[in-house]
């Protein structure tokens, strides 16, 4: 199981990397994509429509759990979430955690999630997640940890003071990964790409790639149709494909990393 | 209900087969746990949302049971058609001499565990509800029939419960017969159960189970968790602790030995005042379960609802959490919640979990529903059912009173018990005076004075202010009195060894001399 988290400042593109990496990979193994930014639109990117959230089974939960007599409540909880938390798509599921919990006391409720979730991901071979910059399920554990952490950043300065902070977080979370990487994205000039060489060069991050700013991706999104469809065989998407196989290998069990 | 075997129509079609199997095409391992096999994967369906389906173990005298055999009634997996749905009944007889009705659920439910340890065979859901899933990979690997499903599943319940010293299974894929059977046989069963819930007491057990889930949040709470006592939270009862604890003995939800009953009234056991100081690194000694004066259970941070006590009517206020305004007293749940919360005992102030409402000792060592004088509409709607008949109308809500003069007015008019003096129900003792008339006060108050030697080291407790003093309350945060508590308008009194009658505090500028009582 290779367990990627993919996270940046929103409006860095993450969600399209995201979906890419998931597009490719999803071809070759078995796959479960992991919506955990509530901003994102993960699902739309992919052209998945979801069914229920996580977090909409798990209120849920709350409401009927005093109803549920001698039934257990785990057996309950993980049949809701296989049945309606989970969305097959032709070649992968995808998992949308949605909101964060209301009022009340949710330590039972997610202490059951995260039981159910390590068991029901363990089955994967490759694991994409799709999460904001806050790293919030990685905290409260119901995602228990990754491999390789991506953090794309565009130009700005914003981008990448929250890249920054982002791997210190992870540092403090305790998320056990193997390699934190850097994806510079909607690069326009040499300035810009000089920028996030210096910034990964200073804090120690590996660039993977600078990706450049890309009309039909932006012409996608405005039509709300899905990401994947910029085209095989487009520059882009042929980059990303590449950072695909550098994480996870080519199919065959060859890991180039 | 009685337990006996489905008798078969004569004429039906059936597979048997008696005896274990030599080798399976599968793999058995707790590894396969969680696996879902997606649509594209699966060979077929059976139960889910489509078809009818349940699962039912059923103890049976130990000659009934043939052991190792299995039954399948219905087309087997190699009729069915890929990529389709089927009915399917799981019925387990199981004999042993320890085996009796009690255990028919625990043994029930590892049905789930068991059959997802096999390789290809996705098991969900429970009951009524099971919803399976049989790979591709499996058939193409040699399962052929549900015969191997079943001798796989005999053969870990007898290995993992060994108590269980026969078990033959009857598999049924034939949807007139499953649906009849549910609706006959499984359902008053199921009903059966909850029912049982409903009667199983504090008294039937030998262990509570504990929980520290939140100790994050608070780190001396315990939350005790017995069969008359769900947690604050709401979330856990006896049954989930315990189901808990079997998974995992070391994990938040611990089994408690009860021990001896100290106190048959105020639930209180030496095991669970063992644990508890245990637990709490020595907090607290000593919990009554069904007390909300006499050290009652702690608070986490967690709990759906808090009780209040209001001095002024010698009577218990409840709010939840959803509720925003303030209660009678002034206060709204955030402000007394932040108060009690964080794992101590605060008497005067206790939380819970909603579903208590449900418990037959729910504070019974103060009186229960009839010391209760006040909730919001919401809460009492919900839990209305489990309200005493002649008591029901005599509690307040917000649209009878939102202030303490309120409240006073509509008890008198109702003639609630706290006016007259409130008569616990479990044994029929007098456990308060009622109201005292005005004269009285005074003396009422000498009496607090005097029952208040303080020998004993009680905890301290936390009182809130705006009690009578309804029209002041704003003043109060002007006070600054030094080391105040964090919760806003709060002055912390240190009463110990007495029970509080206060009719009055009257607090002014800390300059000026502070005088208690009028």
């Amino acid at each position: 199981m290779v367990v990627i988290a993919v996270t940046g400042k929103g409006g860095t593109g993450k969600t399209v990397i995201s979906a890419l990496l998931i597009h490719f990979l999803s071809r070759r193994y078995n796959l479960l994509a992991v919506d955990a930014d509530p901003d994102s639109n993960l699902p739309e990117a992919l052209g998945v429509k979801p069914r229920r959230t996580l977090g909409e089974v798990r209120e849920v939960f709350q409401v009927s759990r005093d109803e549920m007599g001698t039934m257990n409540k785990e057996q309950w909880l993980e049949g809701k979430i296989y049945a309606e938390a989970i969305t097959e798509a032709d070649n992968f599921d995808l998992l949308v955690m949605g909101r964060p919990e209301g009022e009340g006391c949710y330590c039972f409720a997610n202490s059951l999630l995260r039981g159910i979730l390590r068991k029901l991901m363990r089955h994967y071979d490759v694991i994409v997640i799709d999460t904001e910059a806050g790293l919030e399920h990685f905290s409260r554990g119901t995602i228990s940890g990754a491999d390789y952490i991506i953090v794309v950043t565009d130009m700005s300065r914003k981008g990448l003071s929250t890249a920054k902070r982002i791997k210190e977080l992870s540092s403090e979370l305790n998320l056990n990964f193997k390699r934190i990487f850097l994806v510079g994205n909607r690069i326009m000039n040499g300035m810009g790409e000089d920028i996030i060489k210096k910034f990964s060069d200073e804090e120690g991050i590996e660039l993977l790639d600078l990706l450049p700013y890309n009309e039909d991706i932006l012409q996608l999104d405005i039509k709300g149709e899905p990401i994947v469809l910029i085209g095989e065989n487009s520059d882009y998407a042929e980059r990303v494909k590449k950072i695909a196989t550098k994480l996870v290998g080519d199919g065959n069990g060859k890991n180039e990393h | 209900m009685e337990r006996k075997k489905i008798e078969l129509p004569a004429d039906v079609k059936k597979v048997e087969s008696v005896g274990e199997e030599a080798e399976f095409p599968f793999d058995i391992s707790p590894m396969y746990e969680g696996e879902r096999i997606r649509k594209n994967e699966m060979y077929v369906e059976l139960g889910g949302t489509e078809q009818p389906g349940f699962e039912l173990v059923l103890a049976l005298p130990e000659e009934e049971v043939e052991d190792m055999k299995v039954t399948i009634v219905g087309p087997d997996l190699e009729e069915m058609e890929e990529g389709k749905a089927y009915p399917y009944a799981m019925i387990y007889y199981v004999a042993g001499s320890q085996v009796e009705t009690d255990l028919e659920p625990v043994i029930e439910r590892r049905n789930h565990d068991f059959q997802n340890y096999l390789e290809g065979y996705m098991h969900l859901n429970q009951r009524y509800d099971i919803w399976i899933r049989l790979g591709k990979g499996a058939i193409k690997k040699g399962l052929k029939s549900l015969v191997q499903i079943a001798k796989a599943t005999m053969m870990l319940f007898k290995n993992e419960l060994p108590f269980i010293e026969k078990i033959e299974t009857l598999y049924i894929t034939e949807a007139t017969m499953v649906e009849k059977l549910l609706n006959e046989v499984a359902m008053p069963i199921y009903d059966e159960r909850d029912a049982r819930v409903e009667a199983l007491h504090d008294e039937d057990v030998d262990e509570f189970y504990s929980c520290t889930l939140c100790q994050s949040f608070a780190p001396t709470n315990v939350c005790v968790v017995s069969p008359d006592r769900p947690s604050l939270c709401g979330a856990i009862s006896w049954f989930d602790g315990r189901a808990a604890a079997r998974v995992d003995p070391e994990g938040p939800n611990r089994a408690i030995p009860k021990g001896d009953l100290i106190d048959e009234i105020g639930g209180e056991y030496t095991g669970v005042d063992e644990f508890a100081k245990e637990e709490s690194g020595g907090e607290y000694e000593r919990i009554k379960l069904h007390s909300f004066f006499e050290y009652p259970h702690t608070s986490c941070g967690c709990f759906e609802v808090i009780g209040f006590y209001m001095p002024e009517v010698d009577g218990i206020g409840w709010v939840h959490r959803g509720y925003p305004e303030p209660a009678p007293n002034g206060l709204p749940f955030s402000t007394m919640a932040g108060q009690t919360g964080g794992g101590k005992q605060i008497i005067g102030f206790l939380g819970i979990g909603i579903s208590y409402f449900r418990s037959k000792k729910f504070i019974q060592a103060d009186g229960g529903w009839y010391r209760v004088v006040w909730m919001p509409k919401d809460l009492k709607d919900r839990v209305s059912k489990y309200i005493p008949d002649d008591v029901r109308d005599k509690i307040a809500t917000e649209e009878d009173a939102k202030t303490i003069d309120e409240l006073k007015e509509f008890l008198k008019k109702v003639d609630h018990p706290v006016v007259t003096g409130v008569v616990r129900p479990v044994d029929g003792k007098k456990i308060t005076e009622g109201w005292v008339e005005e004269e009285e006060e005074v003396v009422e108050e000498e009496v607090v004075e005097e029952a208040a030697p303080a020998a004993q080291v009680q905890p301290v407790q936390q009182f809130p202010v705006p009690t009578q003093q309804m029209q002041f309350p704003l003043q109060l945060p002007q006070l600054q009195l030094p080391q105040q508590p964090a919760a806003g308008g709060g002055v912390r009194l240190v009463i110990k060894d007495a029970k509080i009658y206060v009719d009055k505090i009257v607090i002014k500028k800390p300059e000026e001399k502070k005088k208690g009582g009028k």
